[in-house]
């Protein structure tokens, strides 16, 4: 609200500096949030509040009055806030129209008292209405009010000074000379001052007269009862409408005026009629004519409250030690009675602060007049509570530090979504997606309903960035996704969503993988930070993503959410400019992740024996999943296997189309003895491993050597799937022995095999190579016989039918042109166990 | 005699032309091997005449403790530059880039979030939450603004019904909190809320801190103490802080918290509006009307609510000028922090 320094000194004699007045009325609760030295209704300069000094004709205070101050919507009101605060006296303006009137000839009914306590008027006649006298009109436009006629602006300049707002009505033109107050009742309507045809609803309140409907209560007046040009007697209203009716109305029309804003905040029915002989004394200086007696329907009456407040509950709320007579001081100051009744005292406010009713109403106006800032500090006693830890909240920040330091950068985005986005993304129609909550009055249509899911505002945000030139762009986000689920709230979950896209232009240390991969490891070190273990990835259906690159993450079997690189479809409605953009984008419902973290941490004793690793590469048809090889390898169960790992895939050169490498650790120990190489051999556990690899397709032929074995030295096999098998690390051999009864002497080994490059001798059975043995397991029955030819440079022992294999004589590895044919009579079955010279793990090395 | 001396000179010009481990291990050979030049002299010790054998058999002694000296001398110094050699052999170019890596960052407003958190939780508060679509009812009935009251235009609510709104405030949390709990409380609640308002200064969602603290005797004056106590922590101890009278309906007292301007120390200027003062904290006594509506005894209890907005604390913090960049999520903007 803007008011007039020059106005208020019309009330209270203040000399104080217009800053120092600004800076007193901001302390006690007025906010002046700016200055503005004026001459006459032009603005000179914007004054601010920390500068002094400048006079200029006038001062403007924009004041920021907060809807418990309705007392304050006034030069009066703020001027008896100065009063108070630099202990002046308050001069009232006259507003006496004098004794012996005649009547005003216009009866008042009020039909709905509980939305009018009171209805006031008077009857000016033989006015002229023309232009206001300067003064007025300056003060008006000075406080943003446009001036129109002396008695349209009498009302507004009343308004203004007293706070209360007045209705000027053409009193020819009230049919029957009749107001009535009532409700609007079904289908009313009226043609306000503004032109605009109004349908007040049936509750709202109107004023009549013998015909109609002449104003909507307390909001605007109609047009057919206005004062024109020509008009010559005027009914001046003042009247108490209910602050709730008035807003209702004023809500419902969309119709907000000076009169409604003050109306509804609540006026001062004892006052009123100060108002009205204010204006009417103005109306006459202005512009002649007679004042007429005050018709006055008073049915309510105010009935003064008295509140009883203990001075000790006042400090004691405050903190402070104010004497009585200083608390009984400063409600003086601010029109306020009281009576001292030695504890406590007695409180009374008056009609324009009707809100004091509490001890605390009573408490904040001691308080703002004693000045806040001589309220002491000071740090609170209070017992200690628990609470102060928060597991959510800790859990929270570890998920948001965890995908930070995975290289994604948090975004905040709003909770609104376009539900077109849904269709973007193709989401189907029975998806909990679709279950979205609409906002009924968003600010734009696109963001019209509350989230449902991250990923739309992640994929602006990655636009955002990549129309910018940004080139590596990893996104995080946590926050709240809203589903309808048909209850009163919906359901609120939390949702941590993700987007990685890398550049892929030259960069000096090359990171060729598929970005899927990039973003998996972070969701897995994630999951890890939490120490949640089981979880597992299965291929995704989800609409928008690529159908051979996106995954749903489970946890436990459930599916937690999802990761997976964005699908051609949407790419290319993002028409992006870039050939074949990864875009991966990922989400985790993380109310259900949180929910399985344990907060427990439980020791395990760091294993004190050594471990025995064991590694095995196997080649396998592209749509054999890892975890379809894990899983299978999980079925089988030795106490001695700790775990076992993939940790390696090749897919490549020297790789047959269609297949792919994978190379698995197998880690043995015991928890109370040093293996021996016989327990934690793996052709014992192989055989089991495999026939479950087996198993997994029906082109599984064969392990071999070493994945470079095959490689290196086949080329492109004929084999359709080979799985090699090779032990690392450790340099002492397999004392070999019971484990295959069958070779137990020399006289069931073909002798053959020592000739075999780099066989030193055979022991029990089992080769004994200097450096590593390595076990190859070979089943099939239709092996090419290249395969077999370098088998040949081996010593090779089988199983379980040793005896009709037919074993190739006097052949060397580079002897390429060797060929045999399987026997016939070894079953499909059957598993063939095959040592070959050791590949020492330097020249794997070399051989890569 | 000469024949040592001769001996000796011929080792010392060979050794000392010697280049790689292996000349020296064929020269060692070749004078001190069991065919060597020393042992051949040594058998021949019975050819000389007795009189000189001692003298001989001194000198040779010698010599061979010469040579092999000498011997033991360059193979050190041979291995040291083997050694030497093979390590400069593996240098690398320690100014190629390190393999990138880099972490991500949080959200500025994350950023002071968390930084708001632990001051708070430092102080014995804690952490609570609700929920964002809230009840009209505890959005504001429950908090002292009852339908059709003016301080329902201090917020202008996005509606999803007529009694279910996006929370304009962190507020209702309080009174969730109370109908479960009785004090003492000491609480705050972090979140994001919802004001149907978009231009320079507004975007229609931001993040509030509110914080409660009821016990039997809290007053006034522990609201500033504490609240002056918060803002020393974040802003610096030196900042001055200042109450000033406002209007919540929760709250009675209410009370606006401003502190010195941190761009002009309180002189003046475009961002304080040159009043020296910038406003960053809501706060007052906790209303009886609300504590009745969570079922506390109105007069059994006293205590005090705040709330800030974390946008707005963090352009203070970070001199950002832009409020819209909160949410444009431009990674040259988050960058930055």
């Amino acid at each position: 609200m803007r008011v007039s320094l020059q106005w208020i000194k019309d009330f209270v004699d203040v000399k104080a500096s217009p800053v120092e007045i600004a800076d007193r009325l901001t302390m006690a609760g007025l906010e002046i949030e700016g200055i503005e030295r004026v001459d006459g209704d032009m603005v000179i300069e914007v004054e601010g509040m920390g500068h002094s000094g400048h006079t200029g004709n006038d001062m403007v205070f924009e004041v920021n009055v907060t809807p418990n101050r309705p007392d304050c919507l006034s030069i009066l009101g703020i001027a008896r806030e100065v009063a108070a605060a630099f202990q002046l006296p308050l001069k009232m303006p006259a507003a006496d129209p004098g004794e012996g009137l005649t009547p005003s000839g216009i009866s008042v009914e009020i039909a709905d008292t509980d939305l009018c306590s009171r209805y006031a008027g008077r009857q000016i006649s033989g006015v002229t209405v023309s232009e206001s006298p300067k003064w007025m009109r300056d003060r008006l436009e000075k406080c943003g009010i446009r001036p129109i006629n002396n008695i349209v602006d009498v009302t507004n300049y009343v308004l203004l000074e007293l706070g209360h707002p007045l209705h000027a009505f053409d009193a020819d033109k009230l049919a029957e000379r009749k107001i009535r107050v009532a409700r609007a009742g079904r289908d009313a309507a009226i043609m306000t001052l503004d032109g605009v045809e109004r349908k007040p609803d049936e509750n709202s309140l109107l004023i009549w007269d013998g015909s109609g409907p002449v104003a909507i209560a307390g909001v605007m007046g109609g047009e057919g009862s206005a004062v024109t040009a020509t008009t010559r007697n005027i009914f001046l209203e003042s009247a108490y409408f209910e602050p709730t009716s008035v807003r209702r109305t004023s809500k419902q029309l969309g119709l907000r005026s000076e009169s409604s804003y003050r109306f509804e905040r609540g006026t001062d029915i004892e006052f009123l009629e100060t108002a009205l002989n204010r204006a009417s004394l103005l109306m006459k200086e202005t512009g002649g004519g007679t004042i007429h007696h005050l018709v006055d329907v008073y049915l309510n009456r105010y009935q003064p409250v008295t509140v009883e407040v203990s001075y000790e509950r006042v400090n004691r709320l405050l903190g402070t030690a104010i004497p009585g007579q200083d608390i009984l001081g400063i409600l003086g100051r601010l029109g306020i009675g009281t009576e001292d009744k030695g504890e406590t005292f007695l409180v009374t406010p008056p009609a324009y602060l009707r809100d004091i009713r509490h001890t605390v109403d009573v408490v904040e106006e001691v308080a703002r007049i004693y000045g806040f800032g001589n309220i002491p500090s000071r740090v609170p006693k209070t017992a200690l509570s628990d609470g102060s830890t928060n597991p959510r909240e800790t859990a929270i920040s570890s998920v948001r530090e965890s995908v930070r330091k995975s290289g994604f950068t948090e975004a905040v985005n709003y909770s609104f979504m376009n539900t077109a986005d849904l269709d973007m993304l193709s989401i189907p129609a029975d998806d909990e997606r679709r279950k979205y909550i609409s906002v009924k009055n968003p600010l734009r249509q696109e963001d019209g309903a509350m989230r449902t899911t991250l990923a739309p505002a992640l994929i602006r945000n990655f636009m955002h960035n990549i129309s910018r030139g940004v080139r590596d762009i990893r996104f995080f986000e946590l926050s709240k996704v809203f589903i309808d689920e048909g209850g009163r709230l919906p359901s609120e979950r939390l949702r941590l969503g993700g987007l990685f896209y890398r550049d892929r232009s030259p960069s000096i240390w090359r990171q060729d993988l598929p970005s899927f991969y990039f973003v998996k490891g972070a969701l897995e070190a994630l999951l890890d930070e939490l120490r949640l273990k089981e979880s597992s990835y299965v291929m995704s259906e989800e609409t928008f993503l690529h159908p051979g690159k996106a995954a749903d993450v489970l946890i436990r079997g459930a599916r937690a959410g999802y990761v997976g690189e964005l699908g051609p479809a949407i790419i290319e409605k993002l028409d992006l400019k870039i050939s074949k953009p990864e875009v991966v984008v990922f989400e985790l419902d993380l109310d259900m992740v949180l929910g399985m973290v344990s907060r427990a941490k439980t020791y395990s004793q760091i294993p004190r024996y050594p471990s025995v690793e064991r590694d095995m590469a196997i080649i396998l048809d592209d749509d054999i999943t890892a975890d379809d090889v894990l899983r299978y390898f999980s079925g089988y169960t030795s106490d001695l296997i700790e775990s076992i790992e993939l940790f390696d895939y090749y897919k490549g050169k020297n790789m047959p189309e269609g297949k792919k490498s994978l190379a698995f650790r197998v880690v043995y120990r015991a928890g109370d003895r040093t293996l021996t190489d016989e327990e934690s051999f793996l052709p014992k556990h192989v055989p089991m491993l495999s026939k479950r690899a087996i198993s997994l397709t029906s082109t599984c032929l064969c392990f071999i050597a070493s994945e470079v074995a095959i490689n290196d030295i086949l080329g492109p096999s004929t084999l359709t799937t080979v799985l090699p098998v090779f032990p690392s690390r450790s340099s002492r051999t397999p004392a070999a022995p019971a484990l295959y009864p069958k070779f137990t002497s020399k006289a069931d080994d073909p002798p053959e095999r020592t000739r075999c490059p780099g066989v030193t001798s055979l022991t029990s059975g089992m080769m004994y190579i200097p450096g590593t043995c390595i076990p190859v397991f070979f089943m099939n029955s239709t092996t090419s016989g290249s395969v077999l030819s370098l088998f040949s440079s081996c010593c090779l022992t089988y199983f379980p039918a040793p005896a009709s294999f037919l074993w190739p004589k006097a052949s060397t590895p580079a002897d390429s042109s060797y060929s045999i044919s399987p026997p016939a009579s070894l079953s499909p079955s059957a598993t063939m166990i095959i040592y070959v010279p050791a590949f020492t793990s330097e020249r794997i090395t070399r051989a890569k | 005699m000469d024949e040592l001396l001769a001996l000796r000179e011929s080792f010392r010009s060979e050794v000392s032309a010697v280049n790689s481990l292996a000349d020296l291990q064929n020269l060692k050979n070749r004078y001190s091997g069991k065919k060597g030049l020393l042992t051949s002299r040594l058998k021949s010790l019975s050819s000389v005449p007795a009189d000189q054998k001692p003298k001989f058999g001194k000198d040779l002694n010698e010599l061979k403790e010469y040579i092999e000296g000498e011997i033991k001398g360059r193979e050190s110094a041979l291995r040291e530059d083997d050694y030497r050699q093979r390590l400069l052999a593996e240098k690398i170019d320690i100014t190629l880039p390190g393999r990138p890596a880099f972490f991500g960052r949080t959200h500025p407003i994350n950023q002071v979030l968390s930084e708001i958190k632990a001051i708070f939780v430092s102080m014995g508060f804690g952490l609570e939450e609700g929920p964002e679509i809230e009840l009209d009812y505890y959005n504001f009935e429950a908090l002292n603004i009852p339908k059709d009251h003016p301080a329902r235009d201090m917020q202008d609510t996005f509606y999803v019904s007529d009694d279910v709104v996006l929370r304009t405030h962190t507020s209702p949390v309080q009174v969730r909190v109370m109908e479960k709990r009785r004090p003492p409380l000491r609480i705050i609640v972090p979140g994001k809320v919802y004001r149907c308002d978009s231009d320079v200064t507004h975007t229609p969602m931001f993040h509030q801190v509110e914080g409660l603290m009821v016990d039997t005797d809290i007053s006034f004056a522990d609201l500033k103490g504490l609240l002056e106590l918060f803002i020393h922590n974040l802003f610096g101890s030196n900042t001055p802080v200042r109450f000033r009278p406002s209007y919540f309906p929760f709250t009675e007292p209410s009370a606006e918290v401003d502190i010195g301007c941190i761009f002009c120390s309180g002189s003046g200027c475009r961002i304080c509006k040159t009043t020296g003062w910038l406003e960053i904290l809501g706060s007052g006594m906790v209303n009886p009307r609300v504590f009745e509506m969570a079922g506390y005894g109105p007069d059994e209890y006293s205590g005090f609510a705040f709330g800030m907005g974390v946008e707005r604390i963090t352009m203070l913090k970070y001199g950002i000028d832009d409020l819209r960049l909160f949410f444009e999520n431009d990674l040259r903007f988050l960058r930055q922090f």
